[in-house]
Protein backbone atom coordinates (compact mmCIF):
# COMPACT_ATOMS: atom_id res chain seq x y z
CA UNK A 1 0.00 0.00 0.00
CA UNK A 2 1.84 3.35 -1.65
CA UNK A 3 -0.25 5.51 0.53
CA UNK A 4 0.78 4.21 3.83
CA UNK A 5 4.17 5.95 3.55
CA UNK A 6 4.41 8.92 5.19
CA UNK A 7 5.78 12.34 4.36
CA UNK A 8 8.23 11.56 7.94
CA UNK A 9 9.76 8.01 5.96
CA UNK A 10 10.26 10.22 2.94
CA UNK A 11 12.51 12.52 4.28
CA UNK A 12 14.35 9.39 6.39
CA UNK A 13 14.54 7.51 3.36
CA UNK A 14 16.19 10.32 1.12
CA UNK A 15 20.31 10.66 0.69
CA UNK A 16 21.20 13.70 2.71
CA UNK A 17 23.38 16.20 1.05
CA UNK A 18 27.06 15.78 0.41
CA UNK A 19 27.79 18.64 2.76
CA UNK A 20 25.75 16.73 5.32
CA UNK A 21 27.98 13.94 4.67
CA UNK A 22 30.81 15.76 4.88
CA UNK A 23 30.18 17.29 8.53
CA UNK A 24 29.26 13.42 9.76
CA UNK A 25 32.52 12.33 8.83
CA UNK A 26 33.96 15.26 10.26
CA UNK A 27 32.31 14.36 12.93
CA UNK A 28 33.46 10.87 13.56
CA UNK A 29 36.81 11.92 13.01
CA UNK A 30 36.86 14.37 15.76
CA UNK A 31 34.79 12.14 18.29
CA UNK A 32 37.13 8.92 17.28
CA UNK A 33 40.79 11.41 17.00
CA UNK A 34 41.32 10.12 13.93
CA UNK A 35 42.55 12.49 10.74
CA UNK A 36 40.14 14.05 8.76
CA UNK A 37 41.50 14.51 5.12
CA UNK A 38 39.19 14.18 2.40
CA UNK A 39 41.28 14.93 -0.52
CA UNK A 40 43.40 12.28 0.38
CA UNK A 41 46.17 14.51 0.51
CA UNK A 42 49.47 13.08 1.07
CA UNK A 43 50.44 14.29 4.58
CA UNK A 44 53.51 12.21 5.16
CA UNK A 45 52.07 11.20 8.51
CA UNK A 46 53.50 7.14 7.68
CA UNK A 47 56.42 8.60 8.62
CA UNK A 48 55.98 10.11 11.60
CA UNK A 49 53.68 6.95 12.43
CA UNK A 50 55.78 4.44 11.44
CA UNK A 51 57.65 2.65 14.69
CA UNK A 52 61.39 3.25 14.83
CA UNK A 53 63.63 0.57 12.76
CA UNK A 54 67.25 1.48 14.14
CA UNK A 55 66.98 -0.80 17.43
CA UNK A 56 65.93 -3.57 15.76
CA UNK A 57 68.36 -3.04 13.37
CA UNK A 58 71.63 -2.58 15.45
CA UNK A 59 70.49 -5.40 17.37
CA UNK A 60 70.80 -8.05 14.43
CA UNK A 61 74.37 -9.50 15.18
CA UNK A 62 74.65 -10.97 18.78
CA UNK A 63 76.83 -9.43 21.04
CA UNK A 64 80.78 -10.44 21.05
CA UNK A 65 83.19 -8.96 23.56
CA UNK A 66 87.01 -8.95 22.86
CA UNK A 67 89.70 -8.36 25.25
CA UNK A 68 89.34 -4.95 25.34
CA UNK A 69 85.50 -4.81 26.05
CA UNK A 70 86.40 -7.09 28.86
CA UNK A 71 89.29 -5.25 30.60
CA UNK A 72 87.41 -1.65 29.64
CA UNK A 73 84.80 -3.64 31.74
CA UNK A 74 86.66 -4.79 34.52
CA UNK A 75 89.68 -2.33 34.65
CA UNK A 76 91.80 -4.31 37.49
CA UNK A 77 91.33 -7.84 34.98
CA UNK A 78 94.16 -6.94 32.71
CA UNK A 79 93.57 -9.62 30.70
CA UNK A 80 96.19 -10.39 28.16
CA UNK A 81 95.48 -11.46 24.28
CA UNK A 82 97.63 -13.35 23.10
CA UNK A 83 97.15 -13.31 19.65
CA UNK A 84 97.54 -9.14 19.59
CA UNK A 85 100.98 -9.52 21.45
CA UNK A 86 102.10 -11.57 19.12
CA UNK A 87 101.14 -9.48 16.18
CA UNK A 88 102.61 -6.73 17.59
CA UNK A 89 105.64 -8.81 18.35
CA UNK A 90 105.53 -9.69 14.94
CA UNK A 91 105.33 -6.24 13.52
CA UNK A 92 108.53 -5.21 15.65
CA UNK A 93 110.70 -8.22 14.37
CA UNK A 94 109.34 -7.07 10.35
CA UNK A 95 110.70 -3.83 11.03
CA UNK A 96 114.14 -4.26 12.65
CA UNK A 97 114.37 -6.06 9.53
CA UNK A 98 114.03 -3.20 7.76
CA UNK A 99 110.16 -4.42 6.14
CA UNK A 100 108.62 -1.97 7.85
CA UNK A 101 106.24 0.94 5.98
CA UNK A 102 107.93 3.24 3.57
CA UNK A 103 108.62 6.44 5.16
CA UNK A 104 106.21 9.02 4.13
CA UNK A 105 106.79 12.42 2.57
CA UNK A 106 106.42 15.44 4.65
CA UNK A 107 104.98 17.60 1.52
CA UNK A 108 103.02 16.78 -1.55
CA UNK A 109 105.53 16.62 -4.51
CA UNK A 110 108.66 15.01 -2.40
CA UNK A 111 107.86 11.11 -2.34
CA UNK A 112 109.65 8.70 -3.62
CA UNK A 113 107.29 8.61 -6.44
CA UNK A 114 107.65 12.17 -7.15
CA UNK A 115 111.29 12.17 -7.07
CA UNK A 116 111.27 9.40 -9.67
CA UNK A 117 109.06 11.34 -12.34
CA UNK A 118 111.32 12.52 -14.95
CA UNK A 119 111.52 16.75 -14.60
CA UNK B 1 81.85 -21.01 15.74
CA UNK B 2 81.07 -17.42 15.29
CA UNK B 3 84.34 -15.69 17.01
CA UNK B 4 85.03 -11.88 15.94
CA UNK B 5 83.41 -10.67 13.12
CA UNK B 6 84.92 -10.07 9.88
CA UNK B 7 85.56 -6.60 8.48
CA UNK B 8 82.34 -6.71 6.26
CA UNK B 9 80.54 -7.14 9.41
CA UNK B 10 81.86 -4.16 11.24
CA UNK B 11 81.33 -2.16 8.77
CA UNK B 12 77.43 -3.22 8.69
CA UNK B 13 77.39 -2.68 11.84
CA UNK B 14 78.62 0.84 11.79
CA UNK B 15 76.15 1.17 9.08
CA UNK B 16 73.24 -0.15 11.71
CA UNK B 17 74.41 2.72 14.43
CA UNK B 18 74.84 5.60 11.62
CA UNK B 19 71.04 5.08 10.70
CA UNK B 20 69.81 4.56 14.39
CA UNK B 21 71.38 7.28 15.13
CA UNK B 22 69.87 9.81 12.24
CA UNK B 23 66.70 7.51 12.01
CA UNK B 24 64.39 10.90 13.77
CA UNK B 25 66.21 13.02 11.82
CA UNK B 26 66.17 11.34 8.50
CA UNK B 27 62.05 11.04 8.99
CA UNK B 28 61.64 14.66 10.34
CA UNK B 29 62.63 15.37 6.67
CA UNK B 30 61.08 12.53 4.74
CA UNK B 31 57.96 13.91 7.12
CA UNK B 32 58.38 17.32 5.89
CA UNK B 33 59.17 16.14 1.55
CA UNK B 34 56.35 14.12 1.86
CA UNK B 35 54.09 16.39 2.77
CA UNK B 36 52.16 18.01 0.19
CA UNK B 37 50.10 20.59 2.13
CA UNK B 38 53.37 22.30 2.90
CA UNK B 39 55.04 25.12 0.51
CA UNK B 40 56.99 23.73 -2.41
CA UNK B 41 60.63 25.59 -1.25
CA UNK B 42 60.45 24.13 2.19
CA UNK B 43 59.65 20.73 0.98
CA UNK B 44 62.73 21.17 -1.78
CA UNK B 45 64.87 22.39 1.03
CA UNK B 46 64.21 19.29 2.97
CA UNK B 47 64.72 16.85 0.31
CA UNK B 48 67.88 18.32 -0.51
CA UNK B 49 68.23 17.38 3.52
CA UNK B 50 67.73 14.19 3.11
CA UNK B 51 70.14 14.02 -0.53
CA UNK B 52 72.64 15.42 1.70
CA UNK B 53 72.81 13.04 4.15
CA UNK B 54 75.82 10.59 4.37
CA UNK B 55 75.06 7.31 2.37
CA UNK B 56 76.06 5.02 5.23
CA UNK B 57 73.04 6.47 7.59
CA UNK B 58 70.33 5.64 4.72
CA UNK B 59 68.70 2.22 5.82
CA UNK B 60 69.36 0.63 2.35
CA UNK B 61 72.84 0.26 2.81
CA UNK B 62 72.08 -2.36 5.26
CA UNK B 63 72.24 -5.56 4.64
CA UNK B 64 71.83 -8.63 6.29
CA UNK B 65 74.21 -11.22 6.93
CA UNK B 66 74.86 -14.38 8.59
CA UNK B 67 75.73 -13.67 11.72
CA UNK B 68 77.71 -16.76 12.52
CA UNK B 69 80.31 -16.30 9.96
CA UNK B 70 78.92 -12.95 8.34
CA UNK B 71 78.16 -14.47 4.70
CA UNK B 72 76.44 -11.86 2.43
CA UNK B 73 74.74 -14.49 0.36
CA UNK B 74 72.31 -17.18 0.57
CA UNK B 75 71.43 -16.06 4.02
CA UNK B 76 67.89 -16.99 5.36
CA UNK B 77 66.35 -14.30 6.83
CA UNK B 78 64.30 -16.42 9.44
CA UNK B 79 67.26 -17.57 11.29
CA UNK B 80 70.08 -14.80 10.10
CA UNK B 81 72.29 -17.93 8.95
CA UNK B 82 73.85 -18.62 5.67
CA UNK B 83 72.97 -21.97 3.89
CA UNK B 84 75.31 -23.88 5.17
CA UNK B 85 75.05 -23.02 9.06
CA UNK B 86 71.76 -23.47 8.24
CA UNK B 87 72.07 -26.73 7.13
CA UNK B 88 74.72 -28.07 9.62
CA UNK B 89 72.47 -26.77 12.46
CA UNK B 90 69.52 -28.15 11.21
CA UNK B 91 70.87 -31.55 10.66
CA UNK B 92 71.84 -31.53 13.69
CA UNK B 93 68.29 -30.51 15.36
CA UNK B 94 69.40 -27.00 16.71
CA UNK B 95 66.85 -25.16 15.07
CA UNK B 96 63.64 -25.61 16.62
CA UNK B 97 60.60 -26.78 13.99
CA UNK B 98 62.81 -27.85 11.38
CA UNK B 99 63.17 -30.93 9.91
CA UNK B 100 64.41 -32.72 7.03
CA UNK B 101 61.86 -33.41 4.14
CA UNK B 102 60.69 -36.99 3.69
CA UNK B 103 57.66 -38.13 2.05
Amino acid sequence: MASAITNATKVALTRPSNERLMALRQLQCSIFSTTFNPTSARTGAKYLKGRMRGPSMVDYYPKTMSFRDINRLYPGLDLVDEDEEQRVLDLMARKARGKGPPPKAKKAGEGRRAAKKKR
Amino acid sequence: MGGMPNVQVLRDVSRRHAFASTELLRRSYLFVARNTTLPANVRLQAQLQLTNMPGNTRPSVVKNRCTLTGKGRGVLSKWGLCRYQFKQRAMAGQLPGVQKASW
